[in-house]
């Protein structure tokens, strides 16, 4: 088991329903600086007319995390299923693991007295055999498909197989796991919503990536602390 | 320990009950805390949101009694799976500390604030006999010769409207009600049904080309408008032409925005419709066959010389611009929508602009057809018919005069000010006004206050202290919609469904559905009202005189309790029951969704999608025996269906020219009117008003987690502008027109037209009940100025000018 997720962010209308969804799944401090999950917004103007494009995003999940690296207490781990995950209990908030993170991915939640973030929904959905995380399933245009990328079968693995992605920072080296479908049928959309320097993949070249990364981590994967 | 052994007895069977009524919920004890919870497992209830007006099909999941969780029920085809922000954070409504918790009368002076915690029964007494604040029933009716109409009564959009309706109209007796259409849909509702049959619905699964002018589906969501256009955009399938003087987050999506200027969408019809006749691109075989008029049109239309060039200079669009679209729409047709609108209270040409959309779809031929405006079915259900009795002392509705057609949604503007003014043709002297808050929502706040200032007795029915609330006399305290099984609804569309609201949870506080609120109400109310008829009605005490009392009383409906003999739940099966069986009935209190074959038709594609119907089971033209509109709106059906025979449109077809409207003055062709268009002054700007996607009108500004989303609402006004007034982001700006001003922060974006400004509509609430909505942002009807267009007396939103100041 290998979690990862795509987003078909051409699809997204900025309406935070996942936003919304993800706060009463999980519980999430209120406060608009305490969010697990986010929609960005780049605006710009090309030729005098509004260029706006939407990157929901949240915690990469990513499979060589320098998040659990940087973690003294071993509260930012590795667990089962290629997830990242927090334990609140042993978190002494030095937030290191919030400075390491390339995405800014973590906040303090301070009804927990720790560092909080997005986990698909494990403790919510995913621990009572639920496929879909609460931000996938509130979606009105459903921009995300959580999915195991270790089944060849899974819907994600057949869309990523079918349509070409990138991902965030890949320069960070990190191996994220938010897999950012490329807009296919729209050129000019295309061009301005991704920056020229960002790698293209399809699902063959970015498989051996995951598969070196998860070599080198598994042997950290834990079970999940609830 | 003998103790301990009988709670567990009693929870026992606590738990038997809840597995077969599925909303039970059994109020145990807090005591038991503890054991309770080993006992009562998690349930998952099939309810339906009420969050706004689309009604998305919703699982909640509730935990000992409390409601932790919303989720998308995915049976249901319009809302395909999905809940947006307010929906999810429906239990934030539910749980909000500002919920109005027991009936209250007023003891200071209206609009204070000042109320009294008192029983139900107390609440009705009060409604009856009055207090020292403020007249009951009893004498005024007696004061107005049981004239009925002299209590007014309004209400919003919802589930119960019918139920509450039923009551005011029917039982009570009054003609005088007015709901949101005014402030509405009226024009578009009216323009497209008088033109095209019916309303519609955009089919945007199978558009392979749509113009949304105004419009904006991704911030104000309209299921499953909303799910099925944005999966298609951007090159897949659906080319999106957006005019609107913002570029919104619809516009982001479009392949073409164009910065419309306020109110003149209908020269740009005009000439899009002129292009398509000159060039003759229209669909000869359906306008042959299928449009009443044609040929006076085309005519019109040529003789008025309505080119591109023209309305370039009008709209602000180029005209090359305009050759192109109607190309393109026409290459597309018939699956080529102008799409309809929602709310279009705009400019006093609206219901001109809609009847031209309306002939410009019809051009393409994409009516009753997939990818079209369809029409779609409707299940039938039972209907469920209260009798009610006949009173002879009625008078017609106040505001009948103040348009050249006022059905029996009424006018809201024409309605408040003729109040507020003294200028009703008999007293109005009482409102009842339910899930509806006209004093934020109705252009002109300040008329509205004077209009509840000048009415004895106001009773409102709702959830929150709104700002309506405030100017009452008697609050009856309604429950969330969590908390009451609501009527059974049939959906009309492409994949025609029924749903239904079970009770999730029991109503908390002293709160009751609206059901059992009028029933108490008509318990305390039936006999003495009874008197007061007899007393002004000599044919009725003939009667009497002849049958005797109680025979007359039950015999004749005067007994306003028969109509509340069976619950709301006893109704639903009865309705459900008789057309579809018991099956239906059990599928819907379990699933909350119904509709014939689901069980085969329903099938999971993958993890996000599902299919409801199979493509050659869809309803994508009308069945031939389906006659009137089978799409809800907040429009009267009955009241449409007479307009469209006094203006003869029974042909069937689609109608160019309605020669019947000349009576009353309204052209019979959509025509610019250079005389009711007008440019802003320079330095000036128009203001126009929107929705967007985490807060539903002005029903949601108390909600925490919607305003954790979006906290306030900000000026936009066009950068370049704004910098040379000296504004940046975040600046304080008064915003003022003739009627009022507000303070608001600014906005400067590159997102809006020259010389328009806007913000959200629903904040800026003045209720000091509303702990979190009170004075947070802006209100737009603080400064809306109250222009109707004078078809319909709707309002017209974006005819008032303002000025901008830094402060």
């Amino acid at each position: 088991m290998n979690f990862a997720m795509s987003l078909d962010y051409q699809s997204c209308i900025d309406c935070k329903a996942c936003e919304v969804a993800c706060k009463e799944e999980n519980g999430v401090q209120l406060g608009a600086d305490k969010q697990r999950i986010w929609v960005s917004q780049v605006e710009t103007s090309i030729f005098g007319q509004p260029f706006i494009s939407l990157h929901p995003s949240q915690c990469n999940h990513c499979l060589d995390a320098p998040c659990v690296d940087v973690c003294p207490t071993g509260a930012s781990y590795f667990a089962l299923g290629g997830l990242v995950m927090t334990d609140k209990d042993t978190c002494i908030l030095c937030k290191g693991c919030m400075e390491a993170c390339p995405y800014d991915a973590r906040f303090v939640d301070d009804t927990h007295v720790a560092v909080d973030k997005c986990s698909f929904c494990y403790e919510t959905r995913l621990v009572h055999g639920e496929m879909t995380t609460a931000c996938q399933a509130t979606c009105p245009t459903k921009v995300r498909l959580l999915g195991d990328i270790d089944d060849e079968e899974s819907d994600l693995v057949q869309l990523l197989k079918k349509r070409k992605f990138y991902v965030l920072k890949e320069e960070e080296k990190t191996v994220p796991k938010l897999f950012y479908l490329l807009p296919e049928h729209d050129d000019y959309f295309a061009m301005n919503s991704v920056s020229p320097d960002t790698n293209i993949y399809t699902w063959d070249e970015y498989k051996p990536i995951i598969e070196a990364a998860k070599a080198k981590r598994k042997p950290q994967w834990k079970t999940v602390i609830l | 320990m003998k103790v301990e052994l009988s709670r567990r007895k009693f929870l026992q069977g606590s738990v038997a009950l809840s597995i077969f009524g599925a909303s039970a919920v059994s109020t145990v004890p807090t005591l038991l805390a503890k054991e309770k919870k080993q006992h009562l497992s998690k349930q998952t209830i099939a309810t339906l949101c009420e969050m706004c007006v689309n009604r998305c099909a919703a699982f909640a999941t509730v935990d000992n009694g409390i409601v932790k969780k919303l989720d998308p029920n995915p049976l249901f085809p319009k809302s395909k799976n999905m809940l947006c922000a307010r929906g999810d954070a429906g239990i934030h409504a539910l749980y909000d500390p500002d919920r109005l918790k027991y009936p209250m009368i007023r003891i200071g002076e209206k609009g204070s604030g000042e109320f009294k915690r008192v029983t139900w029964d107390e609440a009705y007494e009060a409604i009856l006999n009055g207090t020292d604040k403020f007249k009951g029933f009893k004498q005024i009716l007696h004061e107005e010769k049981n004239n009925r109409s002299t209590i007014a009564y309004c209400a919003g959009e919802g589930m119960g409207e019918h139920t509450y309706k039923d009551f005011m109209g029917g039982l009570f007796g009054s003609t005088n009600f007015v709901n949101h259409a005014s402030i509405c849909l009226q024009t578009t509702i009216s323009g497209y049904a008088l033109t095209i049959g019916g309303y519609g619905k955009a089919d945007l699964e199978n558009a392979r080309y749509v113009i949304m002018a105004g419009a904006n589906r991704a911030e104000a969501i309209l299921t499953p408008d909303t799910m099925d256009m944005f999966k298609r955009t951007r090159g897949r399938g659906l080319k999106l032409i957006v005019l609107d003087p913002r570029f919104t987050n619809t516009a982001q999506h479009a392949d073409k925005w164009l910065g419309i200027k306020v109110g003149t969408d209908l020269a740009f019809v005009l000439a899009l419709t002129h292009v398509v006749i000159h060039e003759v691109l229209y669909n000869k075989e359906f306008a042959a066959k299928n449009i009443n008029g044609f040929e006076k049109y085309k005519e019109h239309i040529l003789s008025h010389n309505y080119t591109p060039a023209w309305a370039s200079k009008i709209t602000g669009i180029d005209a090359n611009d305009i050759f192109t679209i109607a190309r393109d729409f026409m290459a597309n047709a018939p699956r080529a929508i102008y799409y309809q609108g929602r709310r279009t209270a705009w400019s006093k040409q609206d219901f001109q602009l809609r009847r031209a959309q309306a002939i410009f779809t019809a051009l393409g031929g994409g009516i009753d057809i997939k990818g079209g405006i369809i029409f779609g079915k409707k299940l039938e259900l039972d209907a469920h018919i209260v009798e009610v009795p006949l009173y002879s002392g009625n008078k017609p509705r106040i505001d009948k005069n103040e348009a050249s057609y006022v059905g029996p949604n009424g006018t809201w503007i024409g309605f408040r000010n003729l109040i507020a003014e003294k200028k009703t043709p008999y007293p109005v002297r009482g409102m009842f006004v339910y899930k509806h808050n006209p004093m934020q929502s109705v252009p002109n706040i300040t008329k509205t206050r004077k209009m509840f200032e000048n009415l004895e007795l106001v009773v409102t029915i709702d959830t929150m202290p709104s700002d309506t609330v405030m100017m009452s006399d008697v609050i009856l305290p309604e429950c969330n919609y969590l908390e009451r099984e609501d009527p059974v609804k049939s959906f009309a569309g492409i994949e025609p469904a029924i749903v239904l609201r079970n009770k999730v949870i029991e109503p908390m506080y002293e709160t009751r559905a609206v059901f059992d609120i009028l029933k108490g109400l008509a318990k305390k109310v039936s006999e003495p009202l009874f008197d007061i008829t007899l007393e002004y009605d000599a044919d009725l005490r003939a009667e009497v005189a002849e049958r005797g009392r109680e025979d007359v009383y039950e015999e004749d409906m005067f007994n306003l309790n028969l109509a509340y003999e069976h619950t709301q739940e006893e109704i639903n099966k009865e309705r459900v029951v008789e057309t579809y069986g018991e099956e239906a009935y059990h599928t819907l209190k379990e699933k909350g969704v119904f509709y014939p074959h689901m069980d085969t038709y329903f099938k999971k594609i993958n993890m996000n999608e599902y299919q409801y119907y199979p493509e050659d089971k869809k309803y994508y033209s009308r069945p031939s025996k389906e006659k009137t509109e089978a799409l809800d709106s907040c429009v009267d059906e009955k009241a449409m269906a007479s307009l469209k025979k006094n203006l003869s449109t029974g042909s069937g077809k689609v109608e160019c020219c309605l020669p019947n409207l000349a009576l009353k003055g309204v052209d019979t062709m959509p025509q610019w009117r250079e005389e009711l268009y007008f440019e802003v002054q320079k330095g000036k700007f128009k203001f126009v008003t929107g929705r967007h996607a985490q807060q539903t009108q002005n029903a949601t500004s108390n909600n925490i987690m919607l305003l954790d989303v979006m906290r306030e609402n900000y000026l936009w006004i066009n950068k370049e502008q704004a910098e040379l007034k000296g504004i940046s982001h975040g600046d304080w700006v008064e915003v003022k027109s003739s009627i009022g001003a507000v303070r608001i922060k600014a906005y400067p974006t590159i997102k809006i037209i020259k010389d328009v400004v806007f913000y959200v509509h629903g904040f800026g609430s003045e209720s000091t009940g509303l702990t979190f909505g009170y004075r947070n942002g802006a209100s737009d009807n603080m400064i809306i100025e109250d222009h109707v267009e004078t078809v319909f007396g709707s309002a017209a939103m974006h005819e008032t000018v303002v000025e901008v100041t830094k402060v």
